[in-house]
């Protein structure tokens, strides 16, 4: 087992650099997640370190090799594939066995290491089906079982559920936790699925054009989002965004109002700010709540009652959109206009390029 | 009424392919039967008196036994040369469809002039007995190859088209060089256009009449379609021995076609849907 560095990793195409220099370090068992919109390198950067992928800069570390020009079969390894990628002529029990048999591993070690894979898993009785007969979480089950014979140091995932339906996609996300757990090996996971992230990751790295944008426990990510990006990014509704201006600011507050919004001090870390900046203000849908004399105001565009709570999106004066999701059921009707109040502590602020200015924990 | 109108075409376009399928046929077998002086009347009558089995054994034993090397011949040349194209075709098809270099514009380009440039015959023995292999059987098994082979590329390519790199990768993965990619994985799975390249190459090469008959010269080396010159000259022919042997050599592509047919279709097809 081991874990895995990577050194200021680049990746071009031509003259397309689609990653743009990647530092990040991943401890032995660690499970590790990359999320990031469609086209953000997150799967390149996975298809470097199983090198399906040339490095063009940088250096990758699996344990304590340089792995940059190793074949991938010597990197100790496995990948599981979005769309399973099973060798249709092959039985299950082949499937599985074939890096075994490539490894010229005698027949019976061969055997007894399929069978415990396939317990592992809870798929003996599959074995000797091919690939056409198993429906998708059987196939996906297959495509682990044969990830697990390998012993690899690394467990690679490239969006292992997106071509499961839903009910099937809660099981299996289930499995890969236990399994996780069980093997406690180090495993890293693309998705684009923010819900797998959160819930299967120690450790998420959130990556935007090629660039790590922010790398933290899920949690954190979600309560301190480094920049604008990530907020908008990680939580679902996303957050809601609205352009302010810094009235005053006092030891770690900054008062700001706007169009939208009436003057409120936010907790906030306050050097180089100075009274007329321009900066936006963040705050999620569930920490907003309806309250006469808010100080945010808006007309409500389209209510969505789901019994447990309320989804209204919500038209502000400066005709920003706006999300709020209030609990318990509430009956609204479109056109009348909606007092909202929050926490000033749960509201981020972010600086003009996008930086969020947290206040120092202590 | 409304049953001519529902079947009448069908009915007339199963007649007319019979009479253009079948009657050939049916013609090849009555004048096989024939004796000698009925069958010079080339007409589509009925046998008097049944000579196939006579037909058959002077067929057979003319010219020393010449029909039974000839099998032979056509036997090796049409299995290697099958064997050949359809590994090679397989995998610059692969190769082709998987690595994309700048190269591959002109490799087309090339492919597509192996179909469209008919073959030069003079240049081609001269080069043949250059290098040592003229009159030899496996000179013309490498000619076949190089006829046959821009055609069978063409028809792996596509196919290679629609197997998902994911497997490729997948394979990579498990520890596969790349001769165990092709050949455990890809291969495998072309198999619907392997039955169709094998159908279609082994029975052109086997029914090859020019091919043999120019780079193949000599009694010993005769293939089976060479063997029709026995009983045909300028101004004599026995149409009954050489009908017969004409029965005799359609057998085996028959047997090849009736043993694949139903894959045929699947292979010609696939890839032009993704499945």
């Amino acid at each position: 087992m081991a874990g895995l560095e990577l050194k200021s990793l680049h990746k071009s195409y031509g003259n397309v650099e689609v990653i743009k220099g990647v530092d990040l370090t991943v401890e032995h068992g660690e499970f590790v997640v990359f999320v990031g919109p469609s086209g953000c390198g997150k799967s390149t950067l996975l298809r470097m370190i199983a090198g399906l992928e040339d490095i063009t800069g940088g250096e990758l570390w699996i344990g304590e090799v340089l792995c940059n020009g190793v074949e991938p079969r010597d990197r100790g390894i496995a990948m599981v594939f979005q769309n399973y990628a099973l060798y249709p002529h092959m039985t299950v029990y082949d499937n599985v066995g074939f890096g075994l048999k490539l490894a010229k591993t005698p027949k019976d070690v061969r055997d007894a290491k399929i069978r415990e894979a396939a317990r592992i898993l809870q798929m003996e009785h599959l074995l000797e089906r091919k690939p056409s007969q198993l429906s998708g979480g059987q196939r996906q089950r297959v495509a682990i079982g044969r990830a697990i014979v390998r012993k690899p140091e690394v467990f690679l995932f490239d969006e292992p559920l997106s071509n499961l339906d839903a009910a099937l996609r809660v099981e299996t996300r289930m499995e890969i936790a236990k399994l996780h757990h069980d093997l406690g090996a180090t495993m890293i996971y693309v998705t684009h699925d923010q819900v797998e992230a959160m819930t299967l990751a120690d450790k998420i790295v959130v990556l935007n054009g090629g660039v790590v944008q922010q790398v933290g426990a899920p949690i954190e990510l979600y309560q301190r989002p480094a920049n604008l990006f990530v907020a908008g990014f990680i939580g679902s509704p996303k957050m809601n965004f609205v352009s302010v201006t810094v009235e005053a600011v006092s030891a770690g507050r900054v008062a700001v109002a706007g169009k939208d919004m009436a003057s409120i001090a936010i907790p906030a870390r306050t050097d180089g700010l100075k009274p007329g900046d321009t900066v936006t203000l963040g705050i999620r849908p569930h920490d907003l709540s309806e309250e006469s004399g808010g100080a945010i105001v808006g007309r409500v565009a389209l209510v969505e009652r789901l019994g447990n709570e309320t989804i209204i999106s919500m038209q502000l004066p400066s005709e920003a959109s706006w999300l709020v999701v209030l609990d318990g059921d509430h009956n609204l009707s479109i056109g009348q206009n909606l007092a909202l109040s929050f926490e000033p502590d749960r509201a981020v602020i972010f600086d003009a390029d996008g930086t969020a200015r947290h206040p120092d924990l202590d | 009424m409304s049953l001519v109108r529902k079947y009448g075409l069908s009915v007339l376009a199963i007649l007319v392919s019979a009479v253009v399928f079948l009657i050939p046929f049916a013609f090849i077998i009555m004048m096989a039967f024939k004796d000698r002086t009925q069958a010079q009347l080339l007409d589509f009558s009925w046998p008097q008196g049944f000579h196939l089995w006579t037909n058959i054994v002077e067929v057979v034993t003319t010219r020393n036994w010449m029909l039974l090397t000839a099998f032979i011949n056509s036997s090796i040349l049409t299995v290697a040369s099958v064997t050949l194209l359809v590994i090679f075709a397989a995998m610059v098809g692969f190769v082709l469809q998987r690595r994309k270099t700048r190269f591959n514009g002109l490799i087309e380009f090339f492919i597509l002039a192996g179909l469209m440039i008919p073959p030069a015959v003079v240049p081609t023995i001269w080069l043949l007995q250059g290098i040592g292999l003229f009159g030899k059987l496996h000179g013309l098994i490498l000619v076949e190859v190089a006829y046959g082979l821009p055609f069978s590329i063409l028809l792996y390519r596509a196919f290679i088209a629609t197997i998902p790199r994911e497997l490729d990768e997948a394979a990579i993965i498990d520890g596969a060089r790349p001769f165990d990619v092709f050949f455990r994985v890809i291969l495998p799975l072309l198999w619907p256009v392997t039955v169709t390249n094998i159908v279609v190459q082994s029975v052109a090469i086997f029914n090859d009449f020019t091919n043999p008959l120019y780079y193949l010269p000599g009694n010993a080396n005769a293939t089976v379609q060479l063997t029709l010159y026995n009983f045909q000259s300028q101004f004599n022919t026995s149409y009954n021995l050489l009908f017969t042997n004409i029965a005799l050599i359609t057998i085996p592509p028959l047997v090849v076609f009736l043993f694949f047919n139903r894959q045929i279709v699947a292979g010609m097809t696939a890839g032009a849907v993704k499945g």
